[in-house]
C-alpha cells in the first residue's frame, strides 16, 4: 500500500522543480508561471494533510539516508514539524495565489514566482529536517531567498540597501548557530556513541543531552538561541525586520507570516529539550522574548508606515512565542504546545494582515497612514477582513489570536508565580495592550475618516480578495476548536522520542501539571480576565485617540516633537547605534587591525616566498643558454659522474 | 677477431662523435657527429649478433639505419630552410628562441 508519508520528499521536491521551471521558462508562460508555483505548494498541501490523516495522533515519519562521516539527510515528521509543514504549505498557498494578482503586470514577475517557490521549499526543507546540520543549510537558503526577495525591486536603492542589511544582521545569528551547531558535535563526539550513530539527528540528540556536561549545554543553547534571534527579529538583531518591507507586500507576508521570522521559533522548539537541559538556556530565551515583545510593540505606536506597524507588531508576537517557550522551564514540553498555537495562529492572521495592507497598497499607491483615511469606503472586503486580522491580533476574545495569546500571558504568570520573577508577564501583558492599541490606530488611520490625499479608489480583483476570505475565516474560528488537540499533541511531542522531562529538569526547574486540576498554581480570577482587559482596552483607547468618533487628541500628550515620539519614530536610534557608532568605530577599528594583519602577515609571508623563489630562478636562468653544445657537454659530465658513482656504490657494496 | 676489437671501435667512434657535438658550431657537422654515434651502436648491435648466433641485433641495425635516414632527411631540410633565412648554418648565430 501506498502511503502518502513515502512521497514526503515531494513537500520540498515540487516548489524546487516548480522554481527551476519558472526562473527558465517563467517568462514564456502567463502570469510568470506562477501557477506552477502556487499547484506545487498547494500539492504540498494535500502529501501534509494526508500524512497527518496516517500519522495522527502517535507516529512519526522518519526517513533517513548516509551522507557522509557521522552525519546523515532525512525527513523526519513528528507532530511539531508537522503542524509547521501543514502551515506554511496552506498559507503560502494562499499567498503564492494573492501574488499571481498583486504581482500582475510587475517585469520580474517569473523572476518573483521563482524565489518565492526556492523560499517555501527551503522552508519546507528546515521544517522536516531530521539533523541539525541539514537544518542548517536549509535555514541559509532561507536566508539567501530572503535576501534576493526583499532586494526584488533591486534597482531602487533602498530596497537593496533593505535586503544587505536582512542578510548581514541574521548572518550574525547565523554564525553563532553554526558555533552552536559545531559545539555540540564536538560535545556529541566525546559521548563515545557507538559506531554509525548520525551524532547530529535530533532523536540521538534527545537521547543522550543528560550525558553532556551542562555548561557546554548553556553555551549551545545561547549560540542557538543568538541563531533563533536573529532569524526571528529579537532584541538587538531586530534591526533588519522593518527595513525588510521594502520587498513586495506578498514577500512581506512570507516572510512574517509563514517562513523566515518563523524558523527562529521553530528551531527553539525543536531543540526545547536542550535548552530545558542547559541552566539558564530558558531563561535567556523568556527575557529575550518578553523584552522583544514589549519593545517593539513601543516602536508600532509611532510609526507611519502601514507595513512598518506590521512588521514591528512580527517582531513583538516574536517575542511573545518566544516568551511561551522560555517559560516552559516551570511548565515543561507543554511550553512549546503554547508558543506554537500562538505561531500557527499568528501566521493566519499576520498574513491577512499583510496581504490586507498589500490590498490598500496596490489601491493607494503609498505606504503612509497619513497619505490613507477613509480608504474603507471604497474596499468594503479589504477593510472587513483586515479589521478581522486586527482584532485577531489585538486578542479580541472568540479570535484566534485571544486564545493562543491568553494561553501565553496565563502560562508565564504561573512562570511568575512558581519563580517569583514576574518580568516576562509584565513584559506580556503590556505589551498585549499596546499592541491592541497601535492595530486599531493603524486599522481607524486607515479605514475611517476623510480621504487625506487624491489615491486612486478601487476594490482589488477576486484573486486578491478570496485568500483575504479563507484567512479571515481562520483568523475567527480557528482557535477555539483547535486549541485542546493541539495543546495536547504537540505538547507530547517529544514524548515519541522518550524525553523525559523530570529527568531534564535544570537549576531551579519544576515541571508543573498544566491544565489539569492538579495544577500547582492557582490562577487568581484577575489572571484570567485581564488578557481580556487590556485586548479591548486597547482597542477602546484607539477608538478615543484616532477614530472618527474621537474623544481625544493625541497631540495633547505626545507633542510632534516630542522626545518620547522622537525616540519612538527614530527606533531608540538602535539603527544609529548599530552603523555609525558600533560599525564606524569598533568594527571599523577591529577592520583596521585586521587589515594590517592582512597585508603585513597574510600577504607578506606569500610575498616573500614567491621573492625567494624569483629570485633563486633569477640567479639559475642563466644556465640555460640554448647552447646545445653546452647541454651536451653537461649531459656527458653528469653521465660520468654517475656512473663513477655507481661503480664506487658497487665497489663499496652497496 | 676477438669481439673486443669491435667494441673498441664502437666506442671510438662514439667519443669522435659525442666530441664533435659538443665542440662543432657547423649543423652539417653536427648531424655527421650523430651519424658517427649511431653508426658505432650499429656496430656494436652486429658484433654481438654475430658472436651470438642470433639475428635480432642484424634486424635492429637495420631498423637503425632506416630511423638514421630519416633522421638525416629532416635534419637537412631544416638546415637549408635555416639557411635561408638566416644566410648561415653557424648555429651560435641562430638565436631567435634565446633570452
Amino acid at each position: 500500500m501506498t502511503l502518502y508519508a513515502d512521497y514526503a520528499y515531494l513537500i520540498v521536491g515540487l516548489p524546487v522543480l516548480a522554481f527551476i521551471l519558472t526562473i527558465f521558462f517563467g517568462w514564456h508562460l502567463p502570469r510568470g508561471g506562477g501557477f506552477l508555483t502556487v499547484l506545487a505548494t498547494f500539492a504540498g498541501f494535500i502529501i501534509s494533510a494526508g500524512i497527518f490523516t496516517e500519522i495522527f495522533p502517535e507516529k512519526v515519519v522518519h526517513q533517513s539516508m548516509h551522507w557522509f562521516a557521522t552525519l546523515n539527510v532525512g525527513i523526519l515528521i513528528d507532530p511539531l514539524a508537522l503542524v509547521m509543514l501543514l502551515m506554511v504549505t496552506f498559507v503560502c498557498t494562499l499567498i503564492h495565489t494573492y501574488a499571481l494578482g498583486y504581482m500582475n503586470g510587475d517585469p520580474g514577475m517569473a523572476r518573483y514566482f521563482a524565489e518565492a517557490g526556492l523560499f517555501t521549499a527551503a522552508m519546507l526543507g528546515l521544517v522536516y529536517s531530521d539533523n541539525l546540520l541539514q537544518l542548517f543549510i536549509f535555514w541559509e537558503l532561507v536566508g539567501l531567498c530572503s535576501y534576493l526577495l526583499i532586494g526584488f525591486w533591486y534597482r531602487k536603492p533602498s530596497a537593496a540597501s533593505a535586503a544587505k542589511k536582512a542578510f548581514l544582521t541574521t548572518r550574525v545569528g547565523d554564525v553563532m548557530f553554526l558555533a552552536g551547531i559545531i559545539l555540540l558535535y564536538n560535545n556529541m563526539a566525546k559521548l563515545g556513541l557507538p559506531e554509525g550513530t548520525y551524532l547530529l539527528q535530533f532523536p540521538v540528540i534527545y537521547e543522550n543531552l543528560t550525558r553532556i556536561d551542562p555548561t557546554q549545554l548553556t553555551l549551545v543553547s545561547l549560540l542557538l538561541l543568538g541563531g533563533a534571534a536573529g532569524k526571528s527579529g529579537q532584541f538587538p538583531l531586530d534591526i533588519w525586520l522593518p527595513d525588510a518591507m521594502e520587498g513586495p507586500t506578498t514577500v512581506s507576508a512570507m516572510i512574517h507570516a509563514a517562513t523566515m521570522v518563523t524558523a527562529g521559533v521553530y528551531l527553539v522548539a525543536r531543540m526545547f529539550p536542550l535548552f530545558y537541559a542547559a541552566p539558564y538556556g530558558l531563561l535567556a530565551v523568556a527575557y529575550v522574548g518578553g523584552f522583544t515583545a514589549l519593545y517593539a510593540a513601543t516602536m508600532g505606536l509611532a510609526a507611519f508606515d502601514i507595513k512598518r506597524v506590521l512588521a514591528f507588531s512580527t517582531v513583538s508576537q516574536l517575542g511573545y512565542m518566544m516568551l511561551a517557550l522560555g517559560v516552559g522551564s516551570v511548565v515543561g514540553a507543554a511550553a512549546v504546545g503554547v508558543s506554537m498555537f500562538h505561531l500557527i495562529g499568528h501566521s493566519f492572521f499576520k498574513a491577512l494582515l499583510f496581504l490586507c495592507a498589500g490590498s490598500v497598497i496596490h489601491a493607494v499607491a503609498t505606504n503612509d497612514l497619513r497619505e490613507m483615511g477613509g480608504v474603507g469606503r471604497y474596499m468594503r472586503w479589504t477593510a472587513g477582513t483586515m479589521a478581522i486580522g486586527g482584532l485577531a491580533l489585538a486578542g479580541f476574545p472568540g479570535t484566534t489570536g485571544f486564545f493562543s495569546k491568553d494561553e501565553i500571558l496565563v502560562t508565564a504568570w504561573e512562570y511568575g508565580a512558581m519563580t517569583h520573577d514576574y518580568l516576562p508577564y509584565i513584559f506580556g501583558i503590556v505589551g498585549a495592550l499596546l499592541t491592541a492599541f497601535y492595530t486599531f490606530r493603524m486599522w481607524f488611520l486607515t479605514f475611517t475618516g476623510e480621504p487625506r490625499s487624491d489615491y486612486h479608489k478601487h476594490e482589488s480583483p477576486w484573486i486578491m480578495l478570496g485568500p483575504l476570505v479563507i484567512l479571515a475565516l481562520f483568523a475567527l474560528f480557528f482557535g477555539m476548536p483547535a486549541q485542546e488537540g493541539f495543546y495536547e499533541t504537540v505538547g507530547n511531542n517529544f514524548a515519541h522520542y522518550g524525553v523525559d522531562f523530570e529527568e531534564l529538569a535544570p537549576i531551579g526547574g519544576h515541571v508543573v501539571e498544566h491544565g489539569g486540576e492538579e495544577a500547582a498554581v492557582h490562577e487568581p480570577f484577575i489572571i484570567k480576565i485581564l488578557p481580556i482587559l487590556v485586548g479591548v482596552g486597547g482597542i477602546i483607547l484607539a477608538l478615543l485617540f484616532y477614530s472618527p468618533w474621537k474623544k481625544l487628541d493625541i497631540r495633547k500628550f505626545v507633542g510632534e516633537k516630542d522626545l518620547l515620539r522622537t525616540i519612538l519614530v527614530k527606533r531608540y536610534y538602535q539603527h544609529e547605534i548599530f552603523t555609525a557608532w558600533f560599525a564606524e568605530t569598533v568594527v571599523y577599528g577591529i577592520s583596521l587591525i585586521a587589515n594590517i594583519f592582512d597585508i603585513r602577515i597574510v600577504d607578506g609571508v606569500l610575498n616573500k616566498i614567491s621573492e625567494t623563489t624569483l629570485g633563486f630562478a633569477n640567479s639559475i636562468r642563466r644556465a640555460q643558454t640554448g647552447v646545445i653544445q653546452n647541454y651536451i657537454t653537461a649531459l656527458v659530465f653528469g653521465i660520468v659522474v654517475l656512473v663513477i658513482v655507481i661503480k664506487l656504490a658497487m665497489e663499496v657494496g652497496l | 677477431m676477438p669481439l673486443e676489437l669491435y667494441i673498441m671501435l664502437a666506442a671510438v667512434m662514439f667519443s669522435i662523435g659525442l666530441y664533435g657535438l659538443a665542440t662543432q658550431r657547423n649543423g652539417v657537422k653536427l648531424m655527421m657527429c650523430v651519424e658517427l654515434m649511431l653508426n658505432s651502436a650499429n656496430i656494436n648491435l652486429v658484433a654481438f649478433s654475430a658472436y651470438q648466433p642470433n639475428v635480432s641485433g642484424q634486424v635492429f641495425a637495420l631498423f637503425s639505419i632506416a630511423l638514421a635516414a630519416a633522421e638525416a632527411g629532416i635534419g637537412l631540410a631544416i638546415l637549408i630552410t635555416l639557411y635561408r633565412l638566416y644566410g648561415t648554418i653557424d648555429l651560435d648565430n641562430i638565436n631567435a628562441l634565446r633570452w
